[in-house]
């Protein structure tokens, strides 16, 4: 039992290291009406490798998503991804989850 | 009676429940569309739509319910296809039958997104093909005995707050082995619904629908005669409910008949009513 609740925590913790020092990408999003209908955008963010935390703010038209190190979202990739999940891709910024700003 | 007399009794009973089978001319409904009408949503791209529902009508003595099972696939962003699995159970005065009733294919095209901050407006055509699967020897039959199909026009608006459908719908129906043609169909709908409170992401969601949905029925034929007890227009209001949840959805909604101006001597609709359940996969 104590060796599992270390891997747990030691998985946490290699976790929250790599996600600290990943990158939030926040897209504008236009088309975004219920939530029921943007989980597609949820699902096709999921399956890329590295993604973790997603959250949309529907009033905003906003998609924050939180990526792991080494891992980078491109504009063609998420217009594609958008479209595919039947909304249109504005823009995006991004900055590093460690506080410092990459492309504001 | 003599033994043909039988016979034609039997057929005509067996003819007019097929001509009066299918109250309903349900068609696809997906995600945040009308429950009675259509609209112009579609799953995305690679996704699963699973959307079992109960259905039930009354019309004077004539009782259906329908079980079906649809499942719909998202081909692009824009374009989704999928198969309509109903069963259904009917009773006519004192005579009760079940079973595998006609199975369809549909698919629906959106050819026209604007997108901008919380609203989307779209428009899609949709077409349908019923087969003649279910047992139309029943009595009453379950099945219609004809290859029918269904072509619509649909344009919908959606925002944070507000919802409206207009849509356009023709049913053309075969003729079956007794050479019966139920009547062509028109079908007209308006439709406006509202979210009362906007909710966030992870919130359950709910819209309130209100839909008023027109019925013109041509008259049934049986080899090559108009029945003169067919057809007709009907007029319905139909509140409706979507409650959603994440990937989950509830739809429910009444068909209430407020005009009819049937053809002949025929029972008005009294209600009929649709309860579905969906999940995005």
């Amino acid at each position: 039992m104590k060796k599992v609740l270390a891997v747990m925590m030691l998985s946490m913790l290699w976790s929250a290291a790599t996600f600290a020092a990943g990158t939030e990408y926040r897209m504008r999003v236009d088309g975004l009406a219920c939530p029921y209908c943007a989980y597609g955008i949820e699902k096709k963010l999921k399956a890329i490798e590295g993604v973790g935390k997603i959250d949309v703010d529907l009033n905003a038209g906003l998609v924050v998503v939180d990526v792991a190190e080494g891992v980078a979202l491109t504009e063609p990739q998420m217009k594609t991804l958008f479209q595919d999940a039947g909304f249109t891709y504005r823009s995006m910024t991004e900055k590093s989850l460690d506080g410092g700003a990459k492309n504001e | 009676m003599n033994r043909v007399s039988k016979q034609g009794y039997r057929f005509n009973r067996r003819a007019l429940g097929a001509v009066f089978l299918a109250g309903f001319v349900v068609s696809p409904v997906q995600a945040h569309d009308p429950i009675f009408s259509i609209g112009p949503h579609v799953v995305y791209k690679g996704g699963i739509e699973i959307a079992p529902e109960v259905e039930t009508s009354k019309k004077g003595n004539e009782r259906e319910t329908g079980l079906g099972l649809e499942l719909t696939y998202g081909l692009t962003g824009d374009w989704a296809a999928g198969i309509d699995l109903p069963y259904r159970f009917s009773k006519e005065g004192s005579d009760d039958a079940s079973g595998v009733s006609d199975v369809s294919l549909f698919t629906k095209y959106r050819f026209w997104r604007h997108d901008t901050l919380g609203a989307q407006e779209t428009a899609a055509v949709l077409a349908k093909v019923k087969f003649a699967s279910g047992d139309e020897n029943k009595t009453p039959p379950v099945g219609t005995g004809s290859t029918d199909a269904i072509l619509g026009l649909t344009y919908g608006y959606e925002s944070r707050k507000w919802y409206r459908w207009a849509s356009v719908r023709y049913r053309r129906n075969g003729e079956n082995d007794d050479r019966l043609r139920r009547g062509d169909k028109l079908l007209v709908d308006l439709v406006g619904g509202i979210r009362p409170k906007p909710t966030g992401y992870l919130e359950p969601d709910t819209v309130w629908l209100l839909e008023l949905n027109g019925e013109y029925g041509r008259r049934a034929e049986f080899r090559g005669s108009n029945l003169p007890d067919t057809g007709g227009t009907e007029l319905f209001l139909s509140p409706g409910i979507f409650w959603t949840y994440r990937y989950f959805a509830v739809k429910a909604g009444v068909q209430v008949p407020v005009a009819s101006n049937l053809h002949g001597s025929q029972d008005n609709s009294d209600y009929r009513a649709r309860l579905i359940l969906e999940w995005h996969l």
